[in-house]
């Protein structure tokens, strides 16, 4: 009796389990549902093909790099030119840096599923990136990185359906972890400003909407991974 | 009646049985905790909409990083060609500095594009928002009533007063923005659309414009070199 009941038991958990995982696995295909299975997997393949393109980008910046070293060992003229290149570069955001900073860490709060609620205040959105970003920037940050993506001049932050896209449509996804460098009393004093950041500041309260700042004595922002295209803007004289 | 070792074989084929049903129900809770996290990180759990307007957005980046390796590939070749020969290619050095001084806002550039007149008050929520949009069109060079705007020109309100790199700026807001107009036109129009119920917003493409404005970048206090 007792070896029916355990097998029994046993066995209508296993089916509860198999159920549960068919459920999550793809319904089977209709024309609406192999048009969406299509869409995505287009959306997948040309996330493949970005990480290819950066990774070539990079490798080719790599080879670009080492022959721009090369040609300033050889020629004074070149040196010097070389001297600014590589100071512009690191004001791009094209060189790697580290220094101490603050760490901001935001993510989303609970869902109030309420009729009377459709704000979506509880969510993150690329405007409060932004806004963070532009606090850091007036609290005298040196670098920021958000997610591990490099801020460079040319950044904007945009929203394609619920993704948040950053520099060459890096999809960034919550928890955001924006680091900058710079005074980190300062900048904590920016952030931490009742007037900056004020309606975030109250999701925070009313969402449960996670918004909290770290110092650090160390913190490193990557190098941007692409290179800048100037196609229109020339220089003036 | 069973033996004694009838009994001990029993009791081992069902604790076998109860040990492989075990097994087999961790291996699908783990199977189905790892698929509904995977389901969670991956596109599935997004409309179509997003999809959609994510692939429209991977498209144009991609075609910009194809560009960006053509680019790259032409400077590689450049400098291999220039070393090979025994020489250096200093020309493709001040060709990127100047690239890169354009992108900084450390040098006068023009171009076509367009200027954007806001007569009124705009908070700074309101102008970063147009900035935004701007950059995210392709904008290569902003300007602001004599200020060069680049990423990391913060744009504050002080009470009624908005601050654009720490100098006050006041109506009419003039922006003069480089780029690609057809690009640049759609973006203004959506900045104006949200601000034209208070203020009165005019947009004109250009042919040429002139943006004199540089930034004289700080130098690092804190941040150094190197991972």
């Amino acid at each position: 009796m007792t070896v029916l009941a355990s097998v029994s038991l046993a066995t209508f958990l296993v089916a509860g389990a198999a159920a549960t995982q068919f459920r999550s696995q793809p319904l089977p295909p209709s024309n609406r549902l192999a048009r969406a299975e299509a869409l995505r997997q287009s959306a997948n393949q040309l996330e493949d093909q970005n990480r290819v393109l950066k990774a070539r980008v990079q490798a080719l910046q790599a080879d670009v790099k080492a022959g721009e070293d090369e040609s300033a060992r050889r020629s004074s003229a070149a040196q010097e030119v070389k001297a600014q290149l590589d100071e512009q570069k690191t004001v791009a955001g094209l060189a790697p840096l580290h220094g101490p900073g603050l760490t901001v860490l935001l993510h989303d709060g609970t869902d109030p599923n309420s009729s009377a609620d459709h704000s979506l205040g509880w969510t993150i959105h690329y405007q409060d990136l932004q806004d963070i970003v532009n606090v850091l920037w007036a609290s005298g940050a040196e670098a920021i990185s958000v997610n591990g993506d490099r801020i460079v001049p040319s950044t904007a932050f945009h929203y394609a359906g619920v993704n948040i896209l950053v520099n060459n449509a890096s999809r960034l996804s919550g928890p955001y972890t924006v680091i900058a460098l710079g005074d980190p009393p300062a900048l904590a004093n920016g952030v931490g400003n009742p007037d900056q950041l004020a309606e975030l500041k109250s999701r925070n309260r009313i969402y449960g909407l996670g918004f909290s700042w770290l110092r650090s004595t160390r913190l490193s922002v990557p190098v941007y991974d692409a290179p800048f295209l100037v196609k229109y803007a020339q220089p003036l004289g | 009646m069973l033996s004694r070792s009838g009994e001990l074989t029993a009791r081992r084929q069902r604790l076998i049985i109860v040990s492989l049903i075990a097994i087999g129900l961790g291996f699908l809770i783990v199977v189905q905790l790892r698929s509904q996290a995977a389901v969670a990180r991956t596109l599935a759990a997004q409309d179509d909409t997003s999809v959609a307007l994510l692939i429209n957005d991977l498209n144009r980046a991609n075609n910009q990083l194809i560009q960006q390796s053509a680019v790259l590939a032409e400077q590689q070749t450049q400098l291999h060609q220039a070393l090979t020969s025994g020489g250096a290619d200093s020309q493709a050095l001040s060709k990127e500095l100047t690239t890169l001084r354009e992108v900084n806002g450390a040098i006068a550039v023009h171009g076509p594009g367009l200027e954007i007149r806001i007569q009124g008050p705009v908070m700074d929520f309101e102008l970063q928002d147009a900035l935004n949009n701007l950059r995210n069109a392709g904008a290569e060079a902003i300007a602001l009533n004599g200020y060069r705007i680049v990423g990391s020109t913060p744009v504050v309100s002080r009470g009624d007063t908005l601050m654009v790199a720490g100098h006050a700026v006041g109506t009419p807001l003039v922006l003069r923005v480089i780029g690609d107009a057809e690009q640049l036109g759609p973006a203004a129009d959506l900045s104006a659309s949200s601000l034209q119920t208070r203020v009165q917003v005019s947009i004109q493409r250009m042919s040429d414009v002139a943006i004199t404005e540089v930034v004289i970048p700080r130098p690092l206090i804190y941040a150094q070199l190197g991972r």
